[in-house]
């Protein structure tokens, strides 16, 4: 477990590394490096922000289920909220398109 | 030069000239004289128009005994803006109506009228966005202003004098940053809603791009909201008395 935790460390990386050395490689492969990364980083964000907009749509459920007479004031936070923590992912969508572009 | 929209087109080929000695006379640079007037700057236009003709429609219709269905929708957004403005500013938040109304109608409509054939949103243009949040920004520093005067500063300088100097530059840099999350939740939403609409259309043409039309529909609506209620916060906490 342990083993398999440092292997995916040193991979992680790498690939962060790659770049760098695509850098003389030539310019198509460094295109194609861009796109990799623009992947990750767009699936990274779009994945936590989900992991964090379930947890506060969660919460919101909860607290409604427990006290249904205070649903505007929760129902206001929730979409504060949640606009809040999807601005994180907009922000890495639009700095992935405007390196992209 | 950019693909034009029909309305676009019409208004360059009719406006052209004024439209290039007005920049001119604010010595800004047109890439194209003939086409001084981008899509988003026509949509806005367009969207101002129908706005004016909606309240000047209102105004004319009113009536006590038979209120048609005009007065119908203006009554319930005004109830809706008036009700968060009560829950969030509380007392003396009748000032605030007038300007968060016709914010919430304004992008509301121009995210919507990205939804017909033929039209684009003004919103997906990074330019628009600015200068709401821009607007928003000034409009509260100047209601902070108003109603606290000079002590308006404290609300910058934090609870203890001897922390004020990095307090100051922490408060000046969150504000800042107020205008580029305002601006960049809305653009990016309705950039990215398009975007996805078209992504799937080049999938699959048939059936599943509107799924993602309905879901755009309701980002839509509920970024016009979320530009609303952030407007609203700012301007209850510029305008509330600390001390």
């Amino acid at each position: 477990m342990k083993m398999m935790k440092y292997i995916f460390m040193t991979l992680a990386v790498l690939l962060i590394a790659t770049p760098a050395f695509a850098q003389e490689a030539a310019n198509a492969s460094a295109k194609g490096m861009l796109y990799i990364g623009a992947g990750i980083g767009m699936a990274l964000a779009a994945g936590l922000c989900g992991l964090a907009q379930g947890k506060a749509t969660a919460s919101a459920a909860e607290a409604l289920a427990r006290n249904p007479g205070a649903r505007p004031g929760i129902f206001t936070f929730l979409i504060l909220g949640l606009a809040f923590i999807e601005s994180l992912a907009l922000f890495t969508f639009v700095i992935i398109f405007i390196k992209l572009a | 030069m950019p693909e034009q929209l029909v309305f676009t087109r019409i208004l360059n080929h009719a406006f052209s000239a004024p439209a290039d000695a007005v920049l001119r006379a604010l010595h800004v640079n047109i890439a194209d004289p003939a086409a001084p007037m981008s899509n988003a700057f026509a949509m806005e236009l367009l969207v101002t128009v129908v706005l004016l003709v909606y309240f000047v429609v209102v105004r004319i219709s009113l009536s006590v005994e038979k209120p048609n269905a005009v007065q119908h929708t203006a009554e319930y957004v005004h109830e809706f803006v008036s009700e968060q403005g009560e829950s969030i500013i509380g007392h003396g938040f009748e000032r605030f109506t007038g300007y968060l109304s016709v914010l919430v109608l304004f992008i509301l409509v121009m995210n919507l009228i990205g939804l017909v054939p033929g039209l684009e949103s003004p919103t997906s243009n990074v330019v628009v966005p600015l200068g709401l949040a821009l607007v928003t920004f000034f409009y509260y520093h100047y209601e902070g202003i108003r109603s606290n005067g000079a002590g308006y500063i404290k609300q910058f300088l934090g609870p203890v004098w001897w922390l004020s100097p990095l307090l100051f530059v922490i408060e000046v840099i969150s504000h800042c940053a107020r205008v580029l999350s305002l601006t960049v939740r809305l653009y990016a939403n309705m950039f990215a809603g398009d975007l996805v609409t078209l992504a799937f259309f080049s999938l699959i043409p048939i059936g599943v791009p509107l799924v993602f039309l309905g879901l755009h529909l309701v980002v839509s609506l509920v970024q016009a909201y979320v530009f609303m209620l952030l407007a609203t916060i700012y301007l209850s906490l510029a305008v509330s008395h600390e001390h």
